[in-house]
């Protein structure tokens, strides 16, 4: 039986991809894998964020661990996150997780010297690393058509005359699984793919009114007339959520089985959201080189293989003798 | 003031393994695999792909506690196979599956690029 292999060979179809949204679809793959990539985009691929906040001056209305908190929700670019260290297993610095390998350094002071409120905002965090700034400042500065007066960042706190804020942040790889300010993703979900089989004979012995009122009774648009033919056909069918009113409303017309609708349990509808953090397709293709690296690490270990075989040995020995 | 650290859901403490390995002592051929620091999105898939081994007559796993971060898979094979052989096998098959899928989506996405 050595040698036998009982891979699949999932096929893959993007549909729409932009930076912060992705829709594909998944084939002749099962659910297990589906569930197991999504859960993976949501809690266990990294990003950095603000995880220690050192305050020097707060003179604002906010306490120091309700601006901590606002800070660390502050989703910042992470294209880097994949190569970097968790600070608490970095051997470059010892333990305090200070280096440029596990953590980005930021700074941020402001004063308020008039008499309009001044708001703190996400654009005021100075970066040490370039590559590492707040989302929104990335996309402003990316597009420089972007409106500035309507994009002024992420309100942090706002101060009265008089009022300061000075502050240093340590930035730190981490995973959604041990808190949600890492979690790359705003939502991801995945929907089997809908058969759906019209019994024609069936359907061409309702009137057209009754057509028109077992079509209204989809809470989405799945079914319509041909207008030509007045016919009904199917105009969208991923728009159907599986809430079974139009088979209900075939049983209450008299007509069981009008229509049968089954999901493709090999074939998923995917969409991912992204934060900003990272790339909506870098978030699916990191998501897939984390379950590599879950799956080598959950391979036994020589040493454990080794101590069967002895046992094995002496099992048959013992049991032949 | 006494919770437990977030970061023990998933950091391996030292001195643990990571699998650990029992013979079933009453049935031939059956095996409990213990896995550290792990829950349902390993679980689940290496299950269903055991269940694709025909070899395979029993795969299943649990997560005994929710606050126990660790899974158990037990598996029980024919005597053409062993559960370590199978559940070796799961892993590399899964892990070619992985690198299909990741080649797959890396030419989808140079395809949608402009």
């Amino acid at each position: 039986m050595e040698g036998m292999s009982y891979q699949r060979f999932p096929k893959i179809k993007i549909r729409e991809m932009k930076d912060e949204y992705m829709k594909f679809e998944l084939r002749e793959t099962d659910v297990s894998m589906a569930n197991a990539l999504r859960r993976i985009m949501i809690a266990e691929v990294p990003t950095i964020a603000i995880e220690l906040v050192e305050i020097e001056v707060n003179s604002t209305v906010l306490n120091d661990e309700f601006l901590a908190h606002r800070l660390g929700l502050v989703p910042l670019t992470s294209d880097r996150a994949m190569g970097m260290r968790f600070s608490r297993d970095c051997d470059a610095c010892d333990g305090d997780g200070q280096c440029e390998y596990c953590s980005v350094e930021f700074h941020l002071s402001v004063r308020c010297d008039q008499d309009q409120t001044l708001d703190v905002t996400s654009a005021d965090l100075l970066s040490a690393d370039p590559s590492v700034v707040p989302v929104d400042v990335a996309n402003a500065a990316r597009s420089a058509s972007f409106d500035s007066s309507e994009n002024k960042g992420i309100i942090i706190v706002k101060l009265r005359r008089g009022q300061e804020l000075r502050l240093r942040a340590i930035a730190r790889k981490g995973i959604g699984k041990d808190h949600a300010k890492w979690s790359p993703t705003a939502t991801v979900t995945f929907m089997y793919e809908p058969d759906i089989h019209i019994n024609e004979d069936m359907m061409a012995s309702l009137t057209l009114e009754e057509k028109l009122s077992w079509i209204e009774s989809s809470p989405t648009k799945v079914f319509d007339i041909d207008p030509n033919t007045q016919q009904v056909i199917v105009v969208d069918p991923e728009a159907y959520t599986y809430d079974d009113e139009v088979i209900k409303k075939a049983e209450a017309m008299g007509k069981p089985g009008l229509v049968e609708i089954t999901g493709r349990e090999d074939s998923f509808i995917f969409t991912v959201e992204s934060t900003g953090a990272v790339k909506a397709s870098q978030i699916v293709l990191n998501a897939i080189e984390v379950l590599k690296q879950k799956l080598d690490a959950v391979r036994l270990s020589e040493d454990t293989e080794e101590a069967d075989d002895q046992f094995g040995e002496l099992g048959a020995h013992m049991r032949g003798g | 003031m006494n919770a437990p650290q977030r970061y023990e859901r998933f950091v391996l403490p030292e001195g643990t393994k990571k699998v650990s390995y029992e013979r079933d002592t009453k049935i031939i051929n059956a095996a409990t695999f213990t896995i550290e620091r792990e829950d349902h999105t390993v679980g689940n898939v290496l299950r269903m792909q055991l269940h694709r081994d025909e070899n395979v007559l029993f795969a299943g796993y649990k997560l005994p506690h929710p606050l126990q971060y660790k899974i158990q898979v037990r598996v029980q094979t024919t005597s053409q196979s062993s559960p370590m052989q199978a559940y070796n096998q799961a892993i590399n098959d899964l892990d070619k599956e992985l690198s299909h899928l990741k080649s797959a989506i890396e030419s989808e996405v140079e395809m949608m690029k402009p």
